[in-house]
This record gives C-alpha cells, sequence and structure tokens, in this order.
C-alpha cells in the first residue's frame, strides 16, 4: 500500500509537470500562471500522499499553508499582471 | 532509500535540475517568476522527502508564497518602466566585482567549514536530543531556534528589521492607481482572510510540538495583509505605530534575554521552569512583527505625503 502510495505521488507530480510546458511556449502569461497553480494543486495532492505513505500526520499543515498561499500568489498575479491589464504588449 | 521512494525521488530531484536551470537561462522575466514559484513548491516537497517538514513548511509559505508575491510584484514595476530594462546587460564594475568576490570568498569559507567536519560526525542530534527535557518544548527544531540557539533568531528578526528601514529608504516605482477590485475577489478575500489568521495561530502553536513557529505563522498571517491590500489598497507608511509593532518582536525577545541577565542567569538562557511559556511569548511577539515585516516589504515605499516627487 505504501509503495503504490509513492507511485502515485510520483505518478501525480510527473503529470502536473507536463503543464510546465505551457509556462515556456505561454502564449499568454495566464497560461503560464495556470500552469504554476497546477503545480501547486498537484504539490497538495503529493504533500496528501505523503503524508500517509511516510506517516507523518503534520505534513497536512504543509498542504494546508501551500493551498492557503497558492490562492494569494493567484490574487497577487491577477491584481498586478493580470491578463486584463495587458499593457507591456505581450498578451 | 528503499525502492518504493525511488521513482518519487528522481521525478522530484530531475525536475527541480531542470527548473533551476531553465529559470536562470530564460530570457522572459515573467516565465522565470513563474518557474521559481513552481520551483518553491518542488523545494518544499524534497524538504518533506528529506524528513525536514519545518523547513518544508517556510520553503512553502515564505519562499513559494510571499516571495513570489514579492517578485510578481516586482516584476509589475518593473513593466511600467518599459521592456527595455529587462535586455539591459549587467556589466562588471568595481562594485560588482568586489560583490561577487565577497559572496565567493564567504562561499569557499563555507565550503571549508563543512569540509573540516571531522569524518564520520553525526552532527549535534544526540546532544539535542539529551537537552529536549530542559528545552520548554517538544519540538527540537523550536528547542533549538529559539532556546538552544536564541542568538540565530534574535539577529534574525534584526535582518528583517534593516530590510524594512531599506525599503523605507529605496524610492522605488510607484504603483500604478488599481481598479477597484470586483465582486469576486471581495468574497474570495471575506472567504480566504479569516482561515489564514486561524492558520497563523495554529502554527505558532503548533510549533512547540510539530513543525510550525512564528516564521512560518507569520508567513500565512502576512499573506492575508498582502491579500488585503490587493484587494483594497493601503497604506503601511513609515509612521510611529507600524515602526512600532515592527521592533516589537525584536524588543521582547532582547527585553526577555536582558531580564534573565538580570535575575542573575545568561543573556537568553532561558530557566527550565519557565522555557515553555518564555518560547511562546517570544514566539507570538515575533510572528506579529514578521509578518507586518512582510506586509510592509510587499506594499514597498507607498508615497502618500505630497511634496516628494516622483520623477
Amino acid at each position: 500500500m505504501t509503495e503504490f502510495m509513492f507511485l502515485m505521488a510520483a505518478a501525480v507530480l510527473g503529470s502536473v509537470a507536463l503543464g510546465l510546458w505551457r509556462v515556456v511556449r505561454g502564449p499568454t502569461r495566464a497560461d503560464a500562471m495556470m500552469a504554476a497553480q497546477l503545480v501547486g494543486s498537484g504539490g497538495v495532492a503529493v504533500l496528501l500522499l505523503l503524508s500517509h505513505a511516510m506517516g507523518r500526520a503534520h505534513l497536512v499543515d504543509v498542504a494546508l499553508v501551500v493551498v492557503l498561499l497558492a490562492a494569494m500568489v493567484s490574487v497577487a498575479f491577477v491584481r498586478r499582471l493580470g491578463p486584463v491589464r495587458g499593457d507591456d504588449g505581450t498578451e | 532509500m528503499s525502492g518504493d521512494t525511488l521513482v518519487l525521488d528522481l521525478v522530484l530531484a530531475g525536475l527541480l535540475v531542470f527548473l533551476a536551470w531553465r529559470l536562470l537561462t530564460l530570457s522572459d522575466l515573467f516565465k522565470a517568476t513563474v518557474l521559481f514559484i513552481v520551483f518553491g513548491v518542488l523545494l518544499s516537497l524534497a524538504w518533506v522527502r528529506l524528513n525536514a517538514p519545518d523547513v518544508a513548511l517556510a520553503e512553502a509559505a515564505i519562499g513559494a508564497g510571499v516571495t513570489g508575491a514579492l517578485v510578481l510584484d516586482a516584476l509589475r514595476r518593473l513593466d511600467a518602466r518599459g521592456p527595455a530594462d529587462e535586455a539591459q546587460p549587467l556589466r562588471l564594475n568595481l562594485p560588482r566585482l568586489v560583490g561577487a568576490l565577497l559572496v565567493m570568498g564567504l562561499g569557499a569559507f563555507l565550503l571549508w567549514s563543512v569540509l573540516s567536519l571531522p569524518p564520520g560526525w553525526r552532527g549535534l542530534s544526540s546532544e539535542t536530543a539529551a537537552a529536549m527535557p530542559r528545552s520548554g518544548v517538544v519540538n527540537p527544531v523550536t528547542a533549538s531556534l529559539l532556546n538552544f540557539r536564541g542568538y540565530d533568531t534574535l539577529l534574525e528578526i534584526a535582518v528583517l528589521m534593516l530590510a524594512v528601514l531599506g525599503v523605507w529608504t529605496l524610492n522605488a516605482e510607484p504603483m500604478p492607481p488599481a481598479e477597484p477590485a470586483g465582486p469576486i475577489l471581495d468574497v474570495l478575500v471575506k472567504a480566504l482572510l479569516p482561515p489564514m489568521v486561524v492558520v497563523a495561530g495554529y502554527l505558532l502553536w503548533a510549533g512547540g510540538h510539530a513543525p510550525g513557529g512564528a516564521f512560518q505563522g507569520a508567513a500565512v498571517l502576512a499573506a492575508g495583509g498582502i491579500l488585503l491590500h490587493l484587494a483594497r489598497p493601503f497604506n503601511v507608511a513609515n509612521r510611529g505605530v507600524v515602526r512600532l509593532v515592527i521592533g516589537f518582536g525584536f524588543a521582547v525577545f532582547l527585553l526577555v534575554g536582558l531580564t534573565l541577565a538580570t535575575l542573575g542567569g545568561r543573556f537568553l538562557e532561558l530557566p527550565e521552569r519557565h522555557a515553555g511559556i518564555l518560547i511562546l511569548m517570544i514566539e507570538t511577539a515575533a510572528m506579529i512583527s514578521i509578518a507586518l515585516t512582510f506586509v510592509v516589504l510587499f506594499v514597498g515605499n507607498a508615497r502618500d505625503n505630497a511634496g516628494r516627487d516622483t520623477s
């Protein structure tokens, strides 16, 4: 069971990492940011899996912090560099 | 490392090296910023795999979260100056050369000190474990940071105060006025702010017996402040009250140390009977100060007073 969870964690990590392609290719800044948010969500899933597999309950706290901070970072992106504002011609 | 964790660890390590390489070589600062945030999240996972959940928590909260928002904000201010700013090559001049040599010298010194450790040295973990019953807390990381090595933490808090001084001294690019927040952002702030405050308090309390502590709690609390600032920009100008709160954590820490010294003990040597409550006191004060420090670093040098030209 533990081995299965480690493998699942690796599978989650590998699949969200494919989203990093969008960071490099774009085309818009929002695409890149969404890929980063996807890694954040995937990271939470990996943390929850590891919490069980490694037998460390407090890893859930790390997952909780990632969730709260990722929400804040996405708001920072929208308010500071959001696609609506697109003032530097990259959109 | 056993076989069942090998795949995960290899994927994680490979991704980290790939990200580090890409974010240093990309010429587009925005893409590099996004990769930096992703790097922070994955680095936090790596710390988890290295059995250092305290560091993982700090990396997720400060490295990926607060620093990510700070870098995005800095990018916005750079954008306002035009894309030409991004392409400016850094020339090697005398101050940069001196700086580079200093940093490389420090790196060499650190490398030398690691290499000069006796072979087979197990670190200080057995000494720490032996002293744990006298530390007042159960979490060895908190015991090291606040009790055994209180000096380091005291000076770290002082460094953060210096960073605020630097921000207030610099004439950073002023932030263009933001549009009013939409209804979605309003709802998000209302939904996220209370849990952020609760989680910050929880992390502070948990620091005594599990991963957590003042810095991690402060990062979550500051994230709430930054969120509020993004929705409804407010000013944390260089005023008396703000300065008082920023200095509060350092003052409490110093005061505890000096009181202990005058009462016959040694500076920052926490007495066994009261160590637990003293650590909680210091950490609470430090969390409030550090949180406001992070918010001030994000808000920057808000020039609300007329008479200072922005040009």
